[in-house]
């Protein structure tokens, strides 16, 4: 019995690239499901799906220029993805679209112009790298990249927690309050930014918004508190991240889809089985009995 | 002078427009701390649009609005609020963000600040509720929330949309009384009413809107006119404000 927990849990570990891949996939989990738990409360779940896109020509651009360079990668990436989401919101401002149309539609001119970027510079095995992303393949510095990208994410929500919590809210509230309230907005999309960038390397540029929005929008079914939401989505990620990697390892499956693929289980088994608003709670809901509601 | 002085916030020629089309012309306007001035007139005679642009939501064609009270003294309580009911945060943590303007964005809540919530949430009748999450109140019970809010956000001036539609009479009264003391406090209120009762009970002073232009007028004056109780839709028929 120990042997089988040993050869399925611990010895995968024994291999380099096992290790940094789980140390990866565990910062990202740290830091990308708070990002998708506010992207969920603010109605702008699939904000993240189009961000990510919007990513991919500034680090096809980074690939032309400096080859398989993370960072240079990552850097473009930030960049690109920064000015389409300033972008997406001064035509929503200019011409009163609402910011997902515009956003929706530089996502998809994104898409085409990296796709694009990349098959006039590489092959078509550099396309599917930067689209699907290699966890197996990190090395040192990118891990460094990640980790460091998401301690920051980490620190930056810490500090910004409660305005955010104040704009989901009640955004008039916020807006009351300090003439500067927008701040909160573009730091938020920011750290968004930040974090597809880090998660592009490990689960692609299409996929890096999973381990965002699915343990998110599982975490909905287990609590109705933010920080339970929070905490639930964390360690829904870090599950599937480690799950996923082993799975991939033991049965010769492509890393990225099965870490994303166990997370989409999880949503799945929470949307039937969860405590609150899932299939088996609509089966057994019970009304409570008048004395105890005013008694408590 | 002096009262000039003493007031919080003055309305001078105020002209206003929505979608490039006028909608208040030659406002003016006085209100005093400790004052509660109940906002009426007919449905579209622009009692939100003198709000939007009392808040500095809505920039004024001509005219000025001067308010001397800091930004984070201001609270506004919309009809139609942009508060997300599905937000899982409870009564007591709405509350608590009332706090949070004054004291930055960036720091904790001491005990001293939990206790002046718990405080206000017994003052308002909802201590029991303050772990119920905001989907799960009534409307009333809502509303006492917020209120909640805007006393610990020590408001000094507060702005007040329909704040009794919707609302169970019990909430009502205890709106009135805890309106009335954050009045006796020093605050400024004005609040956009509908119902006759509520202004006899509630009104210091009067500015009646009514074709795009505004009235003062005694609470007194209002409720002569009418039995007490009846709710009155403000038409003012037979007054013509164009010729005002």
């Amino acid at each position: 019995m120990l042997d089988l927990l040993n050869a399925w849990f611990v010895s995968p570990f024994d291999y380099g690239f096992m290790r940094r891949a789980v140390v990866g996939g565990l910062a990202l989990s740290l830091a990308a499901p708070p990002l998708g738990v506010f992207l969920v409360l603010r109605g702008m779940s699939l904000i993240g799906d189009a961000m990510a896109h919007a990513i991919l020509p500034g680090v096809a651009l980074g690939f032309l220029l400096a080859g398989f360079s993370l960072p240079i990668m990552s850097i473009g990436g930030v960049l690109f993805g920064l000015m389409v989401a300033l972008l997406a919101g001064a035509v929503s401002k200019m011409g009163g679209q609402r910011e997902d149309a515009a956003m929706a539609s530089f996502f998809i001119i994104s898409l085409a112009a990296g796709v694009m970027l990349i098959s006039l510079g590489g092959s078509s095995v550099d396309l599917t790298h930067v689209l699907f992303g290699s966890i197996l393949a990190i090395n040192s510095t990118a891990l460094l990249l990640i980790t460091g990208i998401s301690t920051l994410i980490v620190l930056t929500l810490a500090v910004v927690f409660r305005a955010l919590v104040v704009e989901c809210l009640d955004p008039l509230f916020l807006r009351g309050q300090s003439r500067r309230s927008g701040w909160v907005h573009s730091v938020f999309l920011g750290l968004l930014v930040l974090n597809l960038t880090a998660g592009f390397q490990t689960l692609g540029t299409l996929m890096a918004v999973g381990l965002m929005m699915l343990p998110a929008t599982s975490a909905r079914f287990w609590s109705k508190r933010l920080e339970g939401l929070i905490g639930i989505a964390i360690v829904l990620a870090m599950v599937a991240s480690t799950g996923g990697l082993l799975l991939s390892f033991h049965l010769d499956i492509p890393s990225g889809p099965s870490i994303i693929l166990l997370a989409g289980f999880g949503y799945l088994f929470s949307a039937l089985f969860g405590r609150y608003h899932s299939l088996a709670a609509k089966l057994r809901r019970k009304t409570t009995p008048l004395a105890v509601e005013q008694g408590s | 002078m002096s009262q000039r002085s003493l007031s919080r916030l003055q309305l001078h020629n105020l002209h206003l427009a929505q979608a490039r089309r006028t909608v208040l012309e030659h406002i003016e306007g006085n209100f005093k701390p400790g004052a509660i001035t109940a906002l009426i007139g007919a449905n579209g005679a622009g009692k939100s649009t003198l709000i939007q642009a009392i808040m500095g939501e809505l920039r004024p064609i001509s005219g000025e609005v001067v308010c001397t009270v800091a930004k984070e003294r201001r609270a506004w309580l919309p009809q139609q609020l942009a508060l997300d009911l599905t937000f899982p945060m409870s009564v007591e943590e709405l509350v608590m963000t009332g706090s949070w303007p004054s004291h930055g964005a960036l720091t904790g809540y001491c005990a001293g600040h939990y206790r002046k919530g718990r405080e206000i949430m017994a003052r308002l009748g909802i201590s029991h509720l303050a772990h119920r999450p905001l989907g799960e109140l009534s409307g009333g019970q809502r509303q006492r929330a917020l209120i909640g809010r805007t006393l610990m956000q020590e408001a000094e001036l507060l702005l007040l949309d329909e704040p009794f539609s919707n609302v169970d009479s019990e909430t009502v009264d205890i709106l009135i009384r805890i309106l009335r003391q954050m009045a006796d406090d020093g605050a400024t209120i004005i609040v956009v009413l509908h119902d006759m009762d509520h202004l006899r009970r509630l009104a210091d002073e009067v500015l009646m809107l009514n074709g795009g232009h505004g009235r003062w007028v005694a609470p007194n004056a209002l409720t002569h006119q009418h039995a007490p109780a009846q709710v009155v839709p403000f038409t003012m028929g037979g007054r013509h404000a164009g010729s005002a």
